[in-house]
């Protein structure tokens, strides 16, 4: 190789560091008029629960501009990855208000990203929706401090209720059909499962479940052997979970090393279409809760979205799909009802709130609820349903109201009943 | 009870430990090599048997076969795209390789981790069992698979052990791993045996994460986990000691099951991190290090 | 040498008045990644003059976010939280280094990746004081106006660039460069060299915890993904590598690209870190000095 001169040597690569610098900006979009209803949606495309809500939200935006748009305004869903990373996600927010106007931002199901855009939503004045974080921490910020926090809108059920779900479902069915009556709960350790097991530990007992071990494992956790021994050797008629960072190992391990004791409670992976084929069909018998479900009429809305969302994507909207297509429905009502898109008077409409999604009818808690801006929970409104894995498919087992079949277990499964027989 | 199931709990898990780990000490051993891409190799193995067994329902077996030939592809791109364009290079210097080495792996196992990210999701990916089915040993439940799974890592340590000890080729790995000038001198080609190496060591990386995916399943996040765990126990059994590696990999292995059962699962890694520091601040060179 | 100075001059002036003509999101986009040229400036100093590969420099930004965002939740205003933030990175600083520099090359990195893993696993076992996995979030925030953030950032990189890089060209900076490529003639000429790598990591640690302290007050949130995780150190090498080793201010030109074409590959989504590390890899390979480094070598020698 023959050496260039050196002035040209510089000259060339300055001008590479050069056109590099520019270069990485020269693609910013250029601002449009405002015409259209701008609603911003950040979460993490290469995990299936959040393309969901970037999916889901441009579907239910393409059902209301199908109907003529909100007054003859048409929604625009414009969407940014986070990577799964609070930073990408807080720039994405600046970038959604102070460059692309958004009017309001729809954003993840990760607890860390939704409590770092709080904050961000508090400072820039601009309505947020989070569709799938479960941490509790988002409504009691809004309830301690209104009228900072107050452009925040929590679209998912918080922890406590989560688990108020489970307990429910546990007296109807395991304790009250299955006459189980004890278990041990297992959760990872992360924040939003403290407040979780806290709730379990309390209502558990009260649904005619005694917990004889309470399990927090390193989210970490690769092998599952001496969790499912210790679990075990406590003989609990059922495990109660809390697990969301993990979930395809944990149950394949629970299948292959035929650990015989019922899994049941909140497992976010297993809400997943793809669960059956990640497990390689080790889901069978898994008991959880979920929001909503594909072929589950939790509401008149529930089914057909679900079949639009296949047909245009080919899978099933993963939990946080549901609940991104209702808050651009709640958005979008807003707007018309406010007559604006002033974040204050939308933040006003956003209260009142009272629609019925695709995961049960929608309002949220005043400022004087404990809960403030998180759904109203319990019969009539949102609820939560519990389905089990068989066969490849979810099937609805609570509320009675809308089960679609019946508990079924493999065959390594030992029931109380068996118990007691021996 | 409890003592026999952490006894054949951590049997299984330091023996797949172990297997990962031999591989990457053999490949610093022998060609000074420091392979931050270990988990990423491990991962397309384990992503390219759980794709052909799965999704091209071709079953477990072509499944594990597929992974073992991806895996050693892996490691040969490996080694011609990043780590031998490095060490040629004249524009490096000859005492900063091995700092190159280190960052050009690691960028490599980020390239792999993202494009498996991209192309097949994060979701953790299982492989069948290569035979399902459960075995009672003295009251403890065990699944077949994972008596499988440490009959396999150690079948496959015995064999390189036979390779290296009792085969000509085996032997002029050593002799490399001691004196690569003399061996230069004596008519061996050193780039024959760089080959050689990487086969192997695509082999050995493989099977380890094949045989992973098949008992705890992995996923694309999983991989740096996967380094960073076969690095320590490296580390900690020395350097290019190939049997320093196999007593770490139990050391860690056990240390990691004894947590989990005996204190918290909470804390599991802890110790053996903790360890691992301890030991470097005493001994350096590892256990049975060389200096 | 002149030209090259009223040049530095001439570029900063443009990046001060840069918020007058850009928006708030690119000053935005700015402000990060300032942060993150001083994280790098940091790193390469040990890197690239020490000749050691610190696979922990989120250790040392992680423990000066955490200690400042966990103060300010206890009611310390921001300056004081940052200072201290500063001072918890260099105390955390020593306690590594003291045994890990008797280590050398790949020992001394596995026990600075060791140490952030324990970093990381401590904050999720805490999580009732840190926030676990869903992190801390500050009561204070440096400012809500774009422009003071892209500001303040700047100052803070101008400031610490220009300290470290004076550093590096000073008497000390030099015996660092000879004991990195040499330790033993180093320590022949009678150096001495773990006295020299102590304090190099100790100034490494004091920017690296002020730059991630600041950090989280602009972010308004502390957690582990952005301050702690090994991706984050990642990130910090790329920026090194790409804008050249043992130049220290090629980490600010490494930063602002690696940030800047984060953004503009956006919509190729996870792809994106994909693309980054590519180009990362390339120029490792092409231009083991980097974009700064064979620019400032080559002027050096004309």
């Amino acid at each position: 190789m023959s050496k260039p001169n050196p002035s040209q040597q510089n000259a060339r690569y300055a001008a590479l560091a050069a056109v590099l610098g520019l270069a990485a900006f020269a693609a910013a979009p250029l601002a449009q008029a405002a015409e259209p209803i701008r609603i911003a949606v950040i979460a993490e495309n290469s995990a299936i629960g959040g393309i969901a809500i970037t999916n889901a939200a441009k579907l239910a935006a393409d059902e209301i501009n199908a109907k003529g748009g909100v007054d003859g305004r048409m929604i625009e869903i414009i969407d940014y990855d986070d990577h799964n990373s609070a930073t990408d996600a807080v720039r994405a927010f600046q970038r959604a208000a102070s460059q692309d106007h958004a009017i309001a931002v729809i954003s993840s199901y990760m607890s860390e990203v939704a409590l770092a855009l709080e904050p961000w939503a508090a400072r820039l004045h601009m309505p947020f929706i989070t569709p799938g974080a479960a941490s509790n921490e988002i409504t009691r910020r809004i309830h301690e401090d209104y009228e900072h926090n107050k452009y925040t809108f929590h679209g998912y059920l918080t922890s406590t209720e989560l688990a108020q779900t489970v307990c429910n479902f546990s007296h109807d069915v395991l304790v009250t059909k299955l006459h189980m009556k004890s278990t041990v709960v297992m959760s990872e350790d992360a924040a939003w499962t403290k407040p979780l097991d806290n709730e379990y530990l309390a209502c558990l007992p009260k649904a005619g479940l005694t917990v004889l071990d309470h399990i927090r494992f390193s989210p970490d956790t690769t092998d599952f052997t001496p969790l499912f021994n210790q679990i075990e050797a406590k003989h609990p008629d059922v495990i109660t979970a809390g697990i969301s960072h993990v979930g395809v190992q944990p149950t394949v391990q629970w299948a292959s090393q035929q650990v015989p004791i019922p899994m049941s409670g909140i497992s976010s992976q297993a809400t997943t279409d793809t669960f059956w084929r990640d497990t390689n069909g080790a889901a069978q018998g898994v008991i959880l809760e979920e929001n909503a479900a594909p072929n589950i009429a939790v509401t008149a809305k529930t089914i057909p979205f679900a079949q639009a969302y296949i047909k245009r994507y080919g899978v099933t909207p993963g939990y946080a799909g549901y609940s991104a297509a209702d808050d651009v429905n709640i958005i979008a009502e807003a707007v018309k009802r406010a007559k604006s898109t002033d974040p204050d008077k939308l933040v006003a409409a956003l209260e009142q709130t009272d629609y019925i999604g695709t995961m049960g009818r929608i309002q949220f808690y005043g400022r004087n609820e404990p809960f403030t801006h998180g759904l109203r929970y319990g019969p009539g409104y949102v609820t939560g349903v519990v389905v089990q894995w068989q066969d490849g498919k979810q099937v609805a087992i609570w509320p009675a109201d809308i089960a679609t079949g019946e508990l079924k277990f493999p065959s390594f499964i030992k029931l109380p009943e068996q118990h007691a027989g021996k | 009870m409890l003592a026999l199931q952490i006894l054949i709990d951590g049997f299984a898990i330091s023996a797949l430990y172990a297997l990962g780990a031999v591989g990457f000490t053999l490949i610093f051993g022998v060609s000074g090599v420091l392979n931050l891409a270990h988990g990423g190799l491990m991962l397309i193995a384990a992503v390219a048997a759980w794709y052909t067994a799965g999704e091209l329902h071709a079953g477990q077996y072509i499944g594990a076969i597929t992974g073992l030939a991806f895996g050693v592809l892996a490691a040969f791109l490996t080694y011609f795209v990043v780590v031998r364009p490095i060490q040629r290079s004249r524009a490096i210097p000859r005492d900063e390789t091995e700092i190159f080495v280190l960052t050009g792996t690691l960028l490599w196992g980020i390239m792999i981790q993202e494009a498996v990210a991209y192309f097949f999701s994060d979701n953790p990916l299982t492989v069948p069992a290569l035979i399902s089915g459960v075995a009672n040993i003295d009251g403890v439940r065990v699944p077949f698979n994972e008596i499988l799974v440490a009959v396999i890592s150690w079948l496959s340590i015995g064999l390189l052990w036979i390779l290296v000890n009792r085969t000509r080729a085996g032997k002029a790995l050593l002799a490399c791993a001691i004196n690569p000038r003399g061996l230069t001198l004596l008519g061996f080609e050193l780039g024959r045996i760089y080959l050689l190496v990487w086969l192997i060591y695509g082999l050995l990386v493989a099977a380890a994460g094949v045989l992973l995916a098949t008992f705890l399943g992995t996923s694309s996040g999983n991989t740096g986990a996967l380094t960073a765990s076969a690095f320590s126990i490296v580390v900690l059994g020395g350097l290019g000691s190939v049997s320093g590696s196999l007593i770490a990999a139990y050391v860690v292995g056990y240390m990691e099951t004894l947590t989990a059962y005996l204190v918290s699962p909470q804390i599991r890694t802890i110790p053996s991190l903790l360890l691992l520091v301890l030991v470097l601040y005493v001994r350096p060179q590892g256990l049975l290090g060389r200096r | 040498m002149s030209r090259r100075t009223l040049a530095a001059l001439v570029l900063l002036l443009l990046l001060i008045a840069f918020p007058f003509v850009a928006s708030g999101y690119l000053l935005g986009v700015f402000t990060i990644a300032f942060y993150f040229g001083v994280f790098a400036m940091a790193w390469d100093l040990l890197f690239g003059f020490a000749g050691e590969v610190n696979f922990g420099p989120t250790f040392l930004i992680g423990l000066g976010a955490y200690a400042a965002g966990l103060l300010n939740v206890r009611g310390w205003p921001i300056l004081p939280a940052v200072l201290a933030g500063a001072v918890a990175a260099v105390i955390g600083g020593l306690l590594l280094a003291l045994p890990a520099l008797r280590l050398r090359g790949p020992y001394f990195g596995l026990v600075t990746l060791v140490a952030v893993l324990l970093l990381q696993q401590v904050i999720v076992i805490f999580a009732g004081v840190t926030g676990g996995e869903i992190g801390l979030s500050l009561p204070d925030v440096l400012s809500v106006d774009a422009r003071k953030n892209y500001w303040y950032a700047l100052a803070f990189m101008g400031v610490s660039g220009a300290l470290l890089y004076a550093l590096s060209r000073s008497p000390a900076g030099l015996i660092l460069q000879a004991a990195g490529q040499d330790p033993v003639e180093a320590q022949a000429l009678g150096f001495n060299v773990a006295k020299h790598k102590l304090a190099a990591f100790s100034i490494s640690a004091l920017f690296s915890g002020l730059a991630g302290a600041l950090m989280v007050f602009y972010l308004g949130t502390a957690s582990v993904d952005t301050v702690v995780d090994i991706s984050v150190t990642v990130q910090v090498i790329i920026a090194v590598v790409l804008g050249g080793r043992r130049t220290i201010l090629g980490g600010i030109l490494g930063a602002v690209f690696l940030i800047g074409v984060g953004e503009v590959l956006r919509p190729l989504g996870q792809l994106s870190t994909f693309v980054v590390a590519a180009i990362a890899l390339a120029v490792i390979l092409l231009f083991p000095d980097g974009l700064i480094g064979a620019f400032g070598r080559h002027g050096r020698e004309a």
